[in-house]
């Protein structure tokens, strides 16, 4: 057992050390600098003199590997460096957005499971009827209505119909005010779920659908156990595995997919300050906010790995 | 057969699936009719901006980005200012005065000023705030402003005197820029001018979180009076959509806007106010090789666009066709001296007398990512061209390889939006000007043109000012440097309730300390 959890962050190490590589070559490979992204073209006024000063300042001169090992010591040590933009220490900018993204993943997840568990179960258990229509036409819209549509959408209804756009306001920490919190934080994720419930919920619908055929199911009913009982206790326990995977994949790609929602509900996550940081070339929050989605994706992956096997011992014994 | 209990159990599943979702819809309308009320009050309390980009920067000499020019132009006085004409007006100067020839200025201080540090406003802050943005460590993008700058002489406490290597008429717009903002000299030696905003303005800093949001709350020292709003914030809003959606909700209580399809599409409940872009779009052409190095291509190319067209497909109408000198009391007129409007037949004259009478061809270097109008704008400039022969292939790139090419001067054509000034000699002494420092994405050099300017900016009355810069004008289309396109507009959009606000044509946003609501 110690050696494969070694052996898998042994591996875990080495893809996170091949992302930074990735991503430091991607940066370095797009076209114009950190001077120039700041400015635009009014870098074009700049003399000599204060050109060479701001290609100091921000390392411009430095050889690519000397730019990358200083970065990669620096963010073991836990300094993540100074963003370029703002000139605001990369760890707060990310302490004050990661919050976000994670509260709208976690909210995403709740409403996605919801829809995707009791649809895809509703459906599995009487196919063609009206359950499993409504479950097919939420997995429609969720998966071939792109979300910023749908964002577009809810937005403009809200606003205009009702005169509420919650997440238009100043944040709201979820313990400074939990009720606004929740107001911000509930349609982005809403509008976020469905596709991804959509997906969950035709996972939970096929794996109910095939345990439900299976002669332990069979046998269950046969000894007069209730309908309850076999639903939650047998059939959907035995379909686990599949829907926890799924969602383990769709958390990992929705810490990352949030970027658009986010721009379209004004919630200041980690998307919105990567894309932000990305047209201004700012290196360091590119990287640091990067590395972070990796990180996350990897410990997911995990976590996934270990709900499957305590759930289902034949993992725990492959 | 399924048992009865079994299928009630099917049943139940279905409708907790049912009721599970429209318990999810219910908790967030019952929460959007709860909220509604608290909105509107919390709005009541802090006059919110919204606005698609965020405040970048915190220095004034340094700052780039124009949501850093108007949230910081509310803290930082100058000493001067645009009018709503875009005529300079006094701000912390109450008068100035040319002497020795048009080189040294004199500019008599408002008295009893104060810093938001409590520091009196005095001649040292002018000597210390033109010092530190000439100062090469500061990076100050506008220091060309004050290049003719040699000396700052205080005279006495509320006197200063600039003095000048040549006549400079244009010393005055350089210092109305946020750039050249009158810093406190405690900040300075403190070395917090890039930290914590400290000026004489209307509103003082309170707080900021880079990409979210930037706050300021009223100044009851501030000269002018203290404004009515009691607080400030300039709110980042990604897209404009939504920025409509927070007006309508009424958690944003002015939004500043481009987009034409949906400033002007709000209700009624709303009043728009529009004003030329301090940005202009533009055809730079490279008249140093390549086909446009003959000015009869130039030419042909100048009379076979129409602009009105080019407004019509980029912004759906809503800008202005432009000559070289966009706004202000030089502008342009007639917007050009060879073709005011499209004329295909002058147009297919000049392609004669180049020896191309069948047309020719080039590149034109543009980049989506900077601007949106791209597309559409080039498009129908592709179209109009072919009509007289001409081939215009369109070179889409990223903004910073576009960046690159632009400011090494890398293309044969280049669509531009550069920034615009009520003054040419600001406008195009960086391009055109003896030693400019943007000759090579200009793409033309010649002395008469560098003369023009600069007999402009010597100029000692007001009258031959106008008419030496109607040359400049008359000499940039009459030999088509360029190719002057269009203007869109810059929109704000507030509910009718809030009363005195004007977005002038330099959109810097003064006009806040007036500002009431209700």
């Amino acid at each position: 057992m110690l050696l494969v959890i070694s052996k898998r962050l042994i591996s875990t190490l080495i893809t996170l050390l091949g992302v930074t590589v990735v991503i430091f070559v991607i940066l370095r490979l797009l076209p114009g600098n950190a001077i120039e992204s700041s400015m635009g073209v009014n870098a074009g006024l700049l003399s000599h003199a204060q050109i060479l000063q701001l290609d100091h300042y921000y390392g411009i001169g430095e050889s690519a590997s000397s730019q990358f090992f200083s970065w990669l010591g620096a963010t073991l040590s836990g300094n993540l460096g100074v963003s370029l933009a703002s000139r605001v220490s990369v760890s707060s900018l990310i302490g004050q957005a990661f919050p976000v993204t994670l509260e709208l993943a976690i909210m995403t997840m709740i409403l996605a499971l919801l829809i995707g568990v009791l649809f895809g179960i509703a459906g599995a258990l009487r196919p063609g009827k009206l359950g499993d229509a409504a479950g097919q036409g939420v997995a429609l819209v969720g998966l071939g209505i792109p979300s910023f549509v749908i964002g577009t959408a809810v937005v403009t209804i809200l606003s205009s119909g009702f005169g509420y756009f919650p997440s238009s306001q100043t944040w709201a920490g979820l313990f400074s005010n939990p009720w606004l919190n929740l107001q911000q934080i509930f349609f982005p994720a809403l509008v976020l779920s469905i596709g991804i419930g959509a997906a969950i919920m035709r996972t939970t619908r096929t794996a109910v659908l095939d345990v439900s055929t299976q002669n332990f199911i069979r046998t269950a009913r046969g000894k007069g156990l209730r309908g309850q009982a076999v639903i939650w206790r047998h059939l959907f326990l035995n379909a686990l595995v599949p829907i926890v995977t799924m969602s383990g994949i769709q958390l990992g790609y929705l810490l990352g997919g949030t970027v658009i929602i986010e721009q379209i509900f004004v919630l200041p996550g980690l998307g919105r300050l990567l894309v932000t940081s990305i047209t201004s070339h700012d290196y360091p929050v590119v990287q640091s906010v990067t590395l972070l989605f990796a990180v996350c994706f990897v410990i997911l992956n995990l976590l996934t790995d270990a709900i499957c096997a305590l759930i289902d011992p034949r993992q725990r014994e492959n | 057969m399924m048992s009865s209990r079994f299928a009630h159990a099917k049943s139940r599943a279905c409708i907790v699936a049912s009721a599970a979702a429209v318990l999810s819809v219910g908790v967030g309308v019952a929460a959007a009719s709860a909220a509604t009320p608290s909105a509107a009050t919390s709005s009541q309390k802090t006059f919110v901006i919204g606005a698609t980009s965020s405040v970048l920067k915190l220095d004034p000499d340094v700052v780039t980005n124009f949501l850093d020019f108007q949230a910081l132009g509310v803290i930082y006085d100058t000493l001067v200012q645009y009018n709503a004409s875009s005529q300079i007006v006094p701000d912390l100067a109450t008068s100035w005065k040319y002497s020795d020839g048009g080189k040294a200025v004199t500019f008599v201080l408002r008295p009893n000023v104060k810093f938001d540090d409590g520091t009196t406003f005095t001649s040292a802050n002018v000597v210390a705030s033109i010092d530190r943005a000439q100062a090469t460590k500061t990076d100050d993008p506008s220091a060309s402003y004050v290049g003719s700058v040699t000396k700052v002489v205080p005279e006495g406490k509320y006197k200063v005197k600039l003095v000048l290597k040549t006549a400079d008429n244009s010393v005055l717009d350089g210092l109305t820029s946020v750039n050249l903002a009158m810093l406190s000299t405690k900040a300075i030696k403190a070395g917090t001018v890039a930290k914590t905003p400290d000026g004489t303005g209307p509103f003082m800093y309170k707080s900021y979180t880079p990409d979210q949001s930037f706050t300021v709350t009223a100044n009851p020292n501030y000269w002018g009076g203290t404004p009515k709003l009691s607080t400030v914030e300039f709110k980042t809003i990604p897209t404009e959509s939504s920025i409509a959606a927070a007006l309508t909700a009424h958690t944003v209580q002015l939004g500043l806007m481009t987009d034409p399809t949906v400033a002007t599409h709000l209700s009624s409940a709303f009043r728009v106010d529009k004003t030329l872009d301090s940005s202009y779009r533009a055809l730079m052409l490279n008249s140093t090789s390549g086909p446009f190095a003959n000015e009869d291509n130039r030419l042909a190319l100048e009379c076979a666009i129409s602009r009105q067209n080019v407004v019509q497909a980029a912004l759906l109408g809503q800008g202005e066709s432009i000559g070289p000198v966009p706004l202000g009391q030089y502008k342009s007129s007639p917007i050009s001296a060879v073709c005011p409007t499209q004329n295909t037949a002058k147009a297919k004259q000049y392609l004669s007398a180049a020896g191309n009478a069948s047309g020719f061809s080039f590149t034109v270097l543009v980049s989506d990512d900077i601007d949106a109008t791209t597309s559409a704008a080039m498009t129908e400039v592709q179209n109009e061209l072919a009509q007289v022969g001409i081939t215009m292939t369109i070179n889409n790139e990223t903004t910073g390889q576009y960046v690159q090419d632009w400011l090494a001067g890398n293309f044969q054509a280049t669509y531009a939006e550069n920034g615009a000034n009520p003054n040419p000699y600001t406008m195009y002494n960086r391009y055109f000007g003896t030693g400019a420092s943007l000759v090579k994405p200009a793409g033309y050099t010649n002395p008469t043109l560098a003369g023009l300017l600069t007999t402009a900016d010597a100029a000692t009355t007001p009258a031959a000012e106008t008419k030496d810069y109607a040359a400049v004008s008359t000499y940039l289309t009459k030999n088509a440097v360029w190719d002057w396109l269009f203007d869109g507009y810059q929109y704000a959009v507030m509910p009718t309730d809030v009363k005195g606000f004007v977005l002038p044509p330099d959109r810097q946003l003064y006009s806040l300390k007036s500002v009431t609501v209700g």
